[in-house]
């Protein structure tokens, strides 16, 4: 596509949660549309254009690993901030994480390597200086040198991507011959409809030889 | 893939009829109340199954909309004594309220229908007093607290199963929908469910079930979202994916699909076109991670897997098996009231047979410490564990560790290292170089070399499975060294010793040779000597040898010290060795002597 990229993107560790198996966290099998929009947009993004990830390759095999994790059960209400800020001290603030502590299990991806193929489109907050040659310049420049807004992330932020441009001319990085044949993935999140009350959409993934056709936002509505 | 495999298999469980359908559950029941159509109660009769030490309540299934937490909520037609009586064991005032609680459902939901069972019923709750349920025939003690199903007197099916109760309980169902979306089990849109059903016998869960989906604090919500909303998954999908996995972790003697390992509940089950080609599938896996309860199945498990290893494909060994059959594996761990998926495997049946028999080779010892053709999983695990009074106790085993191995098994992957390192602190720590610890040490060090984990150019030299005695490696001509100084210590002292070099001097002869060995060198000279001056001349003759050949294999010096893999080569040589002794032992009864100063 005109406006296509190709990332390449690796990291030691991922982890991809499932939205029911959020607590004790198991991780998808591949890297989610949503994911990988996330380490695009980390790499350039303008309120004008909108990352849409078009096909996604994996290129090492699956791997698994189980960690333990102490963290904390509750989440610091924004009410507590607000009254704090209006009474001027911050003795009621703090979270002690003594009494609040719970060891949550992880079920982590290791060793993963993906290729990510996405174009951008324009959104209603273009204007007549947005075109799409300056913003696939901007990317590829700054994928190239390694640039970002904020260290892009596999899935969560422990666990922080390494990436590479794939230039229109290069050759791919070559596929693990334990990703040949076809294999159906189950249905995974797409991305989240933001626009109508944070709803989830869900896709049927299936990879055939280590490539997943991811399609477009709108039909995985139905 | 969890919940979708195991939404799969609630179709293929409900095609057999063996769980119950959408709206029902199965329920531990331990009494039936007969009533006549008066409504007049009869009697009490006992179904629970008495089979055991302690009569254990059957599960029937019964209409089940949500569980019951700590409010008031009463099921229709079957409940326990304090809803369905006003009868309970401690009589708190609650009691009162939940019995007319129950009332109130039942004459709501099926006050309108004009069967004869259920105007019955009815007319029995209206006529009810409390008192009634000690002065009827087959009352006892138990009976207090215990769940209750009701039946009218000359039927032979119970009340929840009538036609007419079905049909308005499945119209009740059809009725609250609280949301729709998109399903993320099935991909369809359609009525979204809100509670999902606790997951029951989970070892070490609670009593009242654990949760394999729940957010049940602040801190695991997303976007806004509340509990279960936090997970779009329809209705029937939730029923089925629960149903499914409490029917695999029931307690039974014939549920053979349930295996312990560590502190993980293992389930497993097989996807197949055929029914029969599934339950054979399961049967072996069960087999083989569990060790074989009778002589047939062990022989008929040992054969496959020694074709397996010779590389036949597995129809041809067993025309049951496939190896395209789907296969899943899910531990759950528990963790307070929720659980967490210790490890999940789905691949076919092929794979898992062919990653169990490298693990078996990857393990194999001569002399084989196990009996039996292949050494349970639960076993290993409890090699590592320390011997507390004699006996390992299954709660040392490290959860990790016994998650990791299980999944090393299952895929193929390389065993935990940690596996190495606690089975060298185990036999450091009990002075018991056991076999199987030495055939963990050996599974480590073979699948890394088989894997080939390191660079080509790091020595990487293969582990014999039985006493090679041209083997340079010098940790392992070391671990052989230490065996035979032993063995001249007891030919020297008696058999009676009450501690020998190894309970002493394991340890640090297998960290740190270089400050051991020469010193037990000097006193083996005596305990020789001791041996010619006892007419066992011929004996220290032979360990003199053995001992000589065994050091012209070492380097000029002693290694300082040893890298954990060497320590684990150093117990597999003093294995290999000490055993040696005793097959050569046995074989010379049965060979000729051989003459002394040979």
């Amino acid at each position: 596509m005109a406006f296509g990229v190709r990332l390449h993107v690796w990291g030691e560790r991922a982890c991809f949660t499932r939205p029911e198996m959020k607590v004790e966290r198991v991780s998808y099998d591949v890297i989610t549309p949503s994911a990988a929009r996330g380490i695009l947009e980390a790499v350039h993004w303008k309120p004008a254009i909108r990352w849409c990830v078009d096909r996604i390759h994996v290129l090492k095999p699956i791997r698994f690993e189980s960690i333990r994790r102490n963290e904390v059960a509750s989440k610091l209400p924004a009410g507590r901030v607000t009254k704090a800020m209006k009474a001027g001290s911050v003795d009621d603030v703090p979270q002690y994480v003594g009494v609040d502590r719970q060891q949550r299990a992880a079920t982590i991806l290791r060793d993963v390597g993906y290729v990510i193929e996405a174009h951008f489109t324009f959104t209603d907050r273009a204007d007549d200086s947005d075109s799409p040659g300056k913003h696939l310049d901007i990317f590829n420049r700054r994928a190239c040198q390694g640039q970002c807004f904020h260290n892009p992330c596999l899935g969560t932020r422990e666990f922080p991507a390494a990436f590479a441009l794939v230039e229109a001319d290069a050759d791919m990085p070559t596929v693990d011959s334990s990703l040949q044949g076809s294999r159906d993935l189950g249905y995974m999140l797409h991305d989240i409809d933001f626009a109508n009350g944070n709803t989830p959409r869900f896709f049927r993934a299936s990879m055939a030889d280590g490539v997943i056709e991811v399609p477009p936002f709108v039909e995985a509505l139905a | 893939m969890i919940l979708t495999a195991l939404n799969n298999y609630y179709q293929r469980l409900a095609s057999q009829d063996k769980v119950p359908s959408f709206g029902f559950s199965s329920q531990k029941i331990s009494y039936v109340l007969i009533f006549s159509m008066n409504g007049e109660p009869l009697q009490i009769a006992d179904i629970r199954d008495a089979t055991g030490k302690k009569p254990r309540p059957t599960l029937v299934p019964v209409p089940f909309d949500k569980g019951r937490a700590s409010g008031i909520h009463a099921y229709p037609l079957w409940d326990k004594t304090a809803y369905a009586f006003g009868v309970a064991a401690d009589g708190g005032e609650r009691t009162g309220k939940e019995h007319a609680a129950f009332v109130a459902r039942q004459k709501e939901l099926f006050g309108v229908s004009d069967d004869p069972s259920l105007i019955a019923f009815l007319t029995l709750l209206d006529t009810w007093k409390p008192s009634k349920l000690e002065t009827l025939p087959g009352y006892s003690a138990d009976v207090l607290d215990a769940n209750f199903v009701f039946r009218l007197d000359g039927r032979r099916e119970y009340l929840h199963d009538n036609a007419a109760a079905r049909a308005i309980w499945r119209q009740t169902l059809q009725g609250d929908v609280e949301a729709e979306g998109q399903c993320l089990i099935t991909g369809e849109t359609g009525p979204l469910g809100r509670s999902h059903p606790k997951i029951k016998e989970v070892n070490g869960a609670q009593q009242a079930g654990a949760s394999l989906v729940s957010f049940n604090e602040k801190a695991y919500e997303s976007y806004g979202n509340k509990g279960q909303a936090n997970a779009s998954i329809s209705r029937l999908a939730i029923f089925g994916y629960s149903t499914a996995l409490n029917h695999l972790l029931r307690r039974s003697n014939h549920n053979h699909q349930r295996l312990q390992m560590g502190d993980a509940t293992v389930v497993f089950w097989a996807e197949a076109p055929d029914v029969k080609q599934a339950e054979a599938a399961e049967s072996f896996f069960a087999a083989a991670y569990d060790s074989p309860t009778d002589e047939q199945e062990a022989a008929r498990l040992g054969s496959v897997l020694d074709g397996i290893a010779q590389g036949r494909p597995l129809e041809s060994l067993d025309p049951e098996l496939h190896a395209d059959t789907k296969f899943f594996v899910l531990g759950l761990a528990p963790n307070a009231a929720r659980l967490s998926v210790r490890f999940w495997c789905a691949s076919d049946l092929g794979q898992i047979v062919r990653h169990y028999v490298d693990h078996r080779r990857d393990l194999m010892l001569d002399p084989v410490p196990w009996k039996g053709v292949t050494p349970a999983t639960w076993w290993l695990l409890r090699a590592t564990a320390p011997n507390r009074n004699g006996k390992p106790n299954a709660k040392d085993i490290l959860p990790q560790l016994a998650g990791e191995m299980t999944r090393a098994i299952l895929t193929g992957s390389r065993y935990p290292r940690s596996l190495l390192a606690n089975a060298i602190m185990r036999m450091r720590n009990d002075g018991d170089i056991s076999g199987i610890r030495v055939a963990l040490c050996k599974a480590v060090l073979a699948r890394e070399a088989r894997l080939g984990v390191y660079a080509p150019s790091h020595f990487q030299e293969g582990i014999p499975v039985s006493l090679d005695r041209q083997s340079t490696q010098p940790a392992y001509l070391l671990g052989r060294l230490f065996a035979e100084l032993e063995n001249a210590q007891r030919a020297a002292l008696g058999k009676n010793l009450n501690a020998t070099i190894r309970d002493r001097y394991y340890g640090a002869a297998s960290a740190t040779p270089a400050s051991i060995f020469p010193m037990l060198l000097r006193n083996v000279q005596h305990h020789l000597s001791n041996m010619r001056k006892k007419d066992k001349g011929g004996l220290a003759h032979t360990i003199e040898g053995e001992i000589a050949g065994i050091i012209d294999g070492l380097g000029e010096q002693f290694p300082k010290s040893l890298r954990i893999e060497d320590q684990g080569r150093f117990a597999i040589g003093y294995y290999h060795q000490s055993h040696a002794r005793f097959a050569k032992n046995t074989s010379t009864k049965n060979n000729p002597p051989q003459p002394e100063g040979e």
